[in-house]
């Protein structure tokens, strides 16, 4: 089973860019579901992204890059 | 230092310093019901700088304590509870904010046990923020750390990273003694605030403990020691890493200043012979001359060279960015200070 994380909705503004803060996880590590994996943020208002299920994770954009909400940010297999 | 790192590979979960300090606090309050926190938005908004983050939402209002904006009367009621036997963790928010709750800090937190004759303990942390860098002004952005340590029955701790900031705190809550928990801002790993990719590490999700009063050689070198704390640590370990091959820097680490482990920079001076002190507090009366004076106090021949300090000048810190950082430590700054005292 793989499954993609995208950057969390935290703004009613659709355009409205985020920053990918911090990363906690590196490409190709082993992650547990509910494991904080990363922590974002979208108008000063910061959130902490859970890994959904247990795998491999493969970060899909780098630590503090400006991304759209909505945006593929990881992939676990 | 070393074995974090090779934990860090073998797969250890990383934190911020924020995180692993919510983690400490919530793992002690889990282990014993006298653990409670209180402070100004340390309950749902989960402290300005993220340090009880988490906390309400697993604790609740009754040990996770709001309270208003009345600095005396909370610290006071700290210090009550603890006399009481609970340990409890009171969080001032900006350490600038201290002139206004002074005389429950030194006059009682910090006397009780000797005026008790030691039949009374205060077992309580008080946690604070601290420092400048990121245009907060003159009484947001001090560190202040010496005005404390100045004055006896406290011990004070200021970790540079988020290992020692969660092994620091449980041994803040388990000590009998009244302990400041003093985080600097730029080391919390924020994703508001500019960081140094050294505010995340790697953190064991198990209870630990790192020791009060115990330094830590944060770099190994041999031709020059660099004593700092908090974040100015940070700062020197990015200078001593860009000096490798050139010039072997040794950082100190104090992780504690009172009391201060002045073996670890006797022995560390005793090798190498040439010291500088890199500390965001002001320069004057402070720590940066006291650590001189553990030189000078046990042999001046110590030292082959006159000592460089990199601290803030002697005056409030600008809110201008760019006056503040004239008068911050900078890696810049600390790099000229080492080259000073290998040419002298």
């Amino acid at each position: 089973m793989s499954q993609t994380i995208e950057f969390p909705h935290l703004s009613k503004d659709e355009s409205a860019e985020g920053i990918l803060a911090t990363w906690f996880v590196k490409s190709g590590e082993q992650v547990k579901a509910k494991q904080v994996i990363a922590e974002v943020m979208v108008d000063k208002v910061s959130l902490d992204v859970e890994a959904p299920i247990d795998g491999t994770i493969t970060l899909l954009v780098q630590e503090e890059a400006s991304v759209r909400q909505g945006t593929p940010i990881a992939r676990i297999d | 230092m070393t074995t974090a790192t090779l934990k860090s590979e073998a797969g250890t979960r990383r934190l911020t310093t924020a995180k692993a300090i919510s983690e400490a606090i919530a793992q002690e309050m889990r282990a014993n019901q006298d653990v409670f926190v209180m402070g100004e938005d340390v309950g749902a908004y989960g402290g300005i700088f993220g340090s009880t983050g988490g906390l309400f939402d697993e604790f609740g209002a009754s040990r996770i304590i709001d309270t208003p904006i009345s600095e005396t009367g909370f610290i006071g009621a700290g210090i009550g509870a603890a006399v009481e036997g609970m340990r409890p963790i009171v969080e001032l928010m900006f350490v600038d904010f201290f002139g206004v709750c002074m005389d429950q800090i030194y006059n009682h937190m910090a006397k009780i046990h000797y005026e008790s004759g030691g039949n009374v303990k205060v077992p309580m942390v008080l946690m604070m923020a601290a420092g400048g860098g990121y245009s907060d002004g003159a009484q947001h952005s001090q560190c202040l750390w010496a005005t404390f340590a100045h004055m006896p029955g406290m011990k004070i701790v200021a970790p540079s990273n988020p290992y020692d900031a969660k092994g620091l705190m449980i041994s803040a809550i388990r000590d009998d003694n009244p302990v400041l928990f003093m985080f600097h801002k730029g080391v919390m790993g924020l994703p508001w605030m500019a960081k140094n990719p050294r505010s995340i590490g790697p953190v064991p999700e198990d209870p630990y403990v790192v020791p009060i009063g115990k330094a830590a050689i944060a770099h190994e070198g041999s031709d020059v020691t660099v004593v700092s704390i908090s974040l100015s640590v940070q700062h020197c370990l990015d200078v001593a890493e860009g000096l490798e091959g050139k010039i072997s820097v040794e950082v100190i680490d104090l992780r504690t200043i009172a009391p201060l482990d002045r073996d670890a920079i006797l022995a560390s001076v005793s090798k190498t012979g040439r010291l500088v002190i890199v500390d965001e507090d002001y320069k004057s009366f402070g720590l940066s001359g006291e650590i001189v004076a553990t030189i000078t106090d046990k042999d001046p021949k110590l030292l082959k060279a006159p000592v460089q300090r990199v601290c803030h000048p002697d005056v409030p810190i600008p809110y201008s960015r760019v006056l503040e950082y004239e008068a911050l430590p900078t890696r810049e700054k600390i790099q000229a200070a080492i080259h000073t005292v290998m040419k002298a």
